[in-house]
């Protein structure tokens, strides 16, 4: 495994690709998993995890951690997360700023977090001790937002440095979100960008997203169920050129399409970080 | 309204949110700002649809037949209601659904189907037996090769994909019909009760009959019961229990892992 | 002890069920084949909101005041059911 095949784009894994990934051996640098699809006993998950991870490098992505529990990260659930990267030893471990279990109940989606100093240690607790059963550092992803607090006292990308700084974790950027957070709640995404601590970023995200307009308003939805929007490529080829090439995912994760149109997706995310980053195509 | 979420502002937040994202009625949890358009609602309800409406989806995706035979738009609501009364409790999505079945028991609107549970006990036991854990299915040839005087005292281990679904309803001629066939065909006038038997030898999930008595035969094997002792509890419970039948259905279905020799525990 | 007579016929049972087994795949003709290996079984854990469906969750029906109001269309409407009791009804979920 090179190092420059880790700086490629790679795409989410989906068990409707896998035979096909298997058979042609499509030109990509690597893939993603939910780590939360990977945690029961054996079948046919296990089985095309495993011949996947023999042919390319592979990212394990956490849904399921629920970081910002204030009663405690979800229980049990670091020691399964640890399994399936002993087991799958990912070149990337990452996990989201969010919170999805309360009182054992698991309500599955990525829910916000009030960015406040008590929000930051609780988290910052929480991924160092993730980072120390794991054994290793996990990247932090900024999430999509629909809504914010009463009584917030940072800016999420404050927020982010100071996790990165405090836990010594990395961060998975997202840029996707970061364009849908931008128009929920009016901020200009290129001062986010202007704002992140790009430092720390050791992967980035890019997928898709709807607009719901109701009585004139319009609600942006982070939903990966479509091409990537012109304004997130815009962004990403902005952040590629100015802040360096990273490993970038294409997350498809519904009306998931042939393999030719997400792998069209990641040759176009690939021609980005090769003109930015000067790498040849047929390094890997 | 809590000023700022310290660690138990945090705890209090997060217990209101996580009751308004559950709860029917649409009520947005104190704490939210709502100095900005669009209105909070809003964008709290983005939160309750994406949870409530990814758990019906994978619910749907489990228990496909139990959605055709009531139809998307009632399976959804129905969906609904277990989701509100039977949360998940692990962040493994594919643990969810297990109280699903007998959920459908006590479900009045659907008591016309009374069916409808084992069909979802079926297609349960099938999710089940995707994700559970591999083992290699045992040629029947391996217990014809043993002398007849070693039959008596072998064990058959079973395979831990392996389940069995007795019900008096015809489940697996409903469960195939739903699966296979663009129009389901109608049930024979004199429907009687089936045994499915799902099983998973390599990595297709596999779905057929037991004869009659062979669920008796399974669950003896099951509990470390002797291959001799097991058959004939079988046919003592059920007349028309036929020993080779049962056994050319659980071989051939990759449901028996290991022949083992010893004395019973 | 196992007598003689069960031996011989465990025995017989076997042999009988090993030339069934051999008679081809004739045991798993209705056996289902996964289309490519349970897609649709797949875990099911995403990290994204479930699509353009701003009211899939927003369910107004109000189970417990039996003001049930969503009719079955599926294809039990076509299924004639023989209750436990021997009456035979099509299988019908309009509200009780």
């Amino acid at each position: 495994m090179t190092a420059d095949r880790l700086l490629r784009a790679g795409a989410g894994l989906k068990p409707e690709h896998q035979r096909h990934i298997l058979e042609a051996r499509p030109d990509v640098g690597w893939f993603e998993v939910h780590a939360e699809n990977y945690m029961g006993a054996g079948g046919p998950p296990h089985h095309f995890l495993e011949r996947v991870r023999a042919l390319y490098p592979l990212s394990v992505h956490g849904v399921g951690l629920s970081i910002g529990s204030a009663n405690g990260m979800a229980p049990g659930h670091l020691g399964r997360l640890k399994s399936v990267v002993d087991r799958y030893q990912p070149f990337i471990v990452s996990e989201h700023l969010a919170w999805s279990t309360h009182e054992g109940t698991f309500l599955n989606d990525l829910l916000p977090l009030p960015y406040t100093e008590a929000t930051l240690s609780l988290v910052a607790r929480h991924v160092d001790e993730a980072q120390t059963v794991l054994g290793r550092t996990i990247l932090i992803e900024n999430p999509s937002t629909y809504l914010r607090f009463d009584g917030e006292e940072m800016p999420e990308t404050d927020f982010l440095r100071a996790l990165a700084r405090r836990s010594g974790c990395g961060l998975l950027l997202d840029v996707n979100n970061v364009v849908v957070s931008a128009a929920n709640h009016g901020f200009d995404p290129r001062a986010y960008l202007e704002c992140f601590p790009h430092e720390h970023v050791g992967e980035i995200h890019l997928a898709g997203h709807a607009v719901l307009e109701s009585d004139g308003d319009a609600l942006y939805v982070d939903t990966h169920d479509r091409t990537i929007s012109a304004e997130v490529w815009s962004l990403f080829r902005d952040v590629i050129a100015r802040r360096g090439v990273r490993p970038t995912l294409i997350e498809w994760d519904a009306d998931v399409p042939a393999w030719p149109d997400l792998e069209a997706e990641v040759q176009r995310a690939q021609s980005i970080l090769q003109t930015a980053g000067g790498l040849d195509a047929r390094a890997a | 309204m809590p000023a700022q979420p310290d660690g138990s502002g945090l705890a209090d937040l997060q217990h209101r949110f996580a009751h308004a994202v559950l709860q029917a009625p649409l009520a947005v949890p104190d704490g939210i700002r709502h100095d900005v358009r669009p209105t909070r609602e809003r964008r709290f309800g983005v939160y309750r649809n994406n949870v409530k409406a990814s758990l019906a989806a994978a619910l749907a995706a489990r228990f496909p037949v139990v959605e055709r035979l009531v139809g998307d738009e009632f399976f959804t609501a129905m969906a609904l209601v277990f989701i509100e009364r039977h949360p998940p409790r692990s962040p493994v999505l594919a643990e969810y659904g297990t109280a699903f079945a007998n959920f459908l028991e006590g479900f009045d609107p659907a008591a016309d189907l009374p069916y409808l549970p084992d069909i979802a006990r079926l297609e349960w036991s099938r999710h089940v037996a995707f994700h559970s854990a591999d083992a290699s299915a045992a040629d029947i040839g391996r217990l014809a090769e043993l002398p007849p005087e070693a039959l008596g005292s072998v064990r058959l281990g079973l395979h831990p994909a392996m389940a069995v679904i007795a019900s008096p309803w015809p489940i697996v001629s409903v469960w195939t019909t739903n699966t296979h066939d663009a129009t389901p065909e109608a049930p024979a006038a004199d429907w009687t009760g089936e045994t499915a038997l799902v099983t998973r030898p390599h990595l297709d999930v596999l779905v057929q009959r037991l004869p009659p008595g062979a669920d008796l035969l399974v669950a003896e094997l099951a509990q470390g019961v002797a291959l001799s002792a097991a058959a004939e509890a079988a046919s003592r419970t059920h007349d028309s229990f036929d020993l080779a039948t049962a056994l050319a259905t659980l071989f051939g279905a990759g449901a028996i892992t290991t022949l083992s020799q010893g004395s019973s525990s | 002890m196992i007598n003689r007579t069960t031996t011989v016929a465990l025995a017989a049972a076997v042999a009988a069920a090993a030339l069934m087994s051999s008679g081809a795949n004739a045991q798993t003709a209705n056996a289902d084949k996964e289309r490519c290996y349970g897609i649709s079984m797949a875990g099911k854990n995403d990290c994204a909101a479930t699509g353009n469906n701003s009211c899939a969750g927003q369910s107004k029906a109000d189970y417990d005041a039996k003001a049930w109001k969503y009719v079955a269309k599926g294809s039990c409407a076509k299924m004639e059911v023989t209750l436990k009791d021997g009456k035979k009804r099509m299988g019908t979920l309009a509200p009780m």
